[in-house]
């Protein structure tokens, strides 16, 4: 998978861009607040149209500009796939590949895929477990694009059964209990397979994520991830039974995988509470770079990875670890410092307000 | 800013409270009928009339139907002990197209969501159990949608539907005949394999 060329019109702070990455490492240099992660995120956006940032389409959008189009062409088994998105803030946002209009956002995954570290990646394991559900969630669409129903379809009959609750004020009748009964099957059907799913991408992650860590720490320490729900013993079914009573009188469910965690142990301990900044660090990098690994050899060809200003969060050695052990393929950074020394990249680009000279 | 006359207005927003006419339709809409031949517009105004004041729903299957009672119940031919649930009048007319049906129907009038604040009661499920307590019912075909509403819906009725001697059925969901493997999605796939079937020989 290679992003070979890459245009932007009034994107964040750029009027216009139009630039060429090889297929190797491009890092784009540069003092902070002149539009290096800006192109990180238009590439992100093309994959998955959504700011990794969180930020609104309004705030995409150039200053003064009414819409922003990100363009980009990826070569992927040979074959040239051209994306472009327009970001609307006012209206729709459009989405073409190869001209033609996109049915579903997880349908892109077949055109471009990316894999993003960035500074705020720490929240995966200083953040609420909401963070870390969401992690997963995206990981399995990553790896498969189908799953996405799975999660959806948990949502919706969540969203359904919470509006019964709501609307039961506290008291359940007869006739409001039979409605629930459908519901409880609904949500443990779909509930038990969003885990199922969950719980074994959490197995798979755990070897590779030690490999990355490993790669990145320079140590032997082993990262385990575990997926905790409490409920998961006695079956979704017989918990939301348990829980029947308590949900009627808060009106929300209580119980479920929308409350459930993941948990990162590093040598066994809980890395929230007893790793340091430094291997917390390392630790959020692994996270993402393990995802990578298994997309990578799932689907047979690694998704373009995209650092956002990692150096940022790595001490010198970590950084030069890092370089050395970087995944095959194409990977574009951003970064305020100059690489660490030893470091090559195919091309190196200087950002100055907005512009991309190559070095 | 200059703003509408009155009438203008009234009329837009009428217009935009229509089921899937956003403001800037209503504002065509509005502007196309201002412009049309008296004759027209009011050709339009007088069918809405008339459809209002002549038609009603059925009272026993709760159908759009012109009279008291809708053609399809008070025809004799069809088979009176099978029933098929169907969400809207629309779905009547597509099970109909098929020419495949002889039973009667019953129309909920929308399917089981809380979103929209639309329970059990605010569908005509007490209406269906009189009948299948009063007529001689022995099949209930549920043709609810297959999306998660509609499947709720008939899992709400296969339960409330549970009396000896009646068989509760729900249609199957799979391929469009005629259609390449292909071009299927991965859900209606996956969803025919599982209601997969013995091939029979000869």
């Amino acid at each position: 998978m290679h992003l070979q060329h890459v245009w932007l019109n009034d994107f964040r702070s750029y009027p216009s861009l139009d630039v060429e990455l090889p297929a190797g490492l491009t890092a784009l240099l540069g003092r902070n607040g002149q539009g290096k992660s800006n192109v990180l995120e238009a590439v992100a956006y093309l994959a998955t149209l959504e700011s990794f940032r969180g930020a609104p389409a309004d705030a995409l959008v150039r200053r003064g500009a009414s819409s922003a189009v990100v363009r980009g062409q990826v070569l992927v088994d040979g074959r040239e796939q051209l994306i472009e998105a327009e970001i609307n803030p006012a209206g729709r946002n459009r989405v073409q590949v190869n001209r033609q209009r996109l049915q579903r956002t997880r349908d892109l995954v077949e055109a471009l895929r990316v894999t993003v570290f960035a500074p705020d990646d720490l929240e995966l394991l200083k953040g609420g477990p909401a963070v870390r559900r969401s992690y997963l969630d995206k990981a399995l669409v990553l790896e498969r694009p189908a799953v996405d129903s799975v999660r959806s379809d948990f949502e919706k009959a969540l969203r359904q059964r919470n509006a019964l609750l709501k609307q039961c004020k506290g008291r359940l009748d007869e006739a409001a209990g039979l409605t629930l009964d459908v519901w409880d099957l609904k949500l443990a059907q779909a509930g038990e397979e969003l885990t199922r799913l969950r719980r074994d991408l959490a197995d798979r992650l755990s070897p590779v994520t030690t490999r990355a860590y490993r790669d990145v720490a320079g140590e032997t320490s082993e990262v385990r991830l575990v997926y905790v729900s409490e409920w998961h013993e006695r079956g979704l079914a017989a918990a939301l039974v348990d829980s029947r009573a308590a949900d009627v009188r808060r009106g929300t469910t209580l119980v479920g995988p929308h409350r459930d965690d993941l948990l990162v142990l590093l040598n066994d301990m809980p890395s929230r509470t007893h790793a340091s900044q430094g291997e917390q660090r390392s630790l959020a990098l692994g996270l993402r770079l393990g995802v990578h690994r298994l997309v990578t050899s799932r689907m047979g060809v690694p998704p373009v990875l995209l650092l956002d200003d990692v150096f940022s969060e790595l001490d010198p050695e970590r950084s030069v670890a890092l370089l050395a052990a970087l995944p095959q393929g194409q990977t574009l950074l951003s970064s305020a410092t100059e690489l660490p020394p030893g470091a090559v990249a195919d091309l190196t680009l200087d950002v100055t307000t907005g512009r991309l000279d190559p070095r | 800013m200059a703003t509408y006359a009155a009438p203008v207005q009234d009329l837009i927003d009428a217009l935009g409270r229509l089921p899937g006419v956003g403001p800037k339709s209503a504002q065509r809409i509005a502007f196309y009928l201002l412009k049309v031949d008296d004759e027209e517009a009011t050709k339009l105004a007088r069918a809405i009339t008339e459809a209002k004041a002549r038609i009603g729903f059925c009272t026993v299957c709760f159908n759009l139907s012109e009279g008291e009672v809708c053609t399809i119940c008070s025809d004799p031919e069809r088979d009176q002990s099978v029933l098929c649930v169907v969400e809207e009048p629309r779905d009547v007319v597509a099970v109909e197209r098929t020419r495949e049906f002889k039973g009667r129907y019953h129309v909920l009038q929308g399917a089981i969501d809380h979103l929209q604040g639309v329970g059990p009661d605010q569908l005509r499920i007490k209406e269906l159990l009189a009948r299948v307590g009063a007529e001689q019912i022995t099949e209930v075909i549920i043709c609810t949608n297959p999306n998660l509403e509609g499947e709720a819906t008939s899992l709400y009725l296969s339960r409330v539907l549970a009396v000896p001697g009646l068989s509760v059925t729900r249609i199957a969901s799979g391929l469009p005949v005629g259609g390449d493997l292909e071009y299927a999605d991965e859900l209606t796939l996956g969803r025919a394999l599982e209601g997969r079937r013995v091939v029979e020989n000869g």
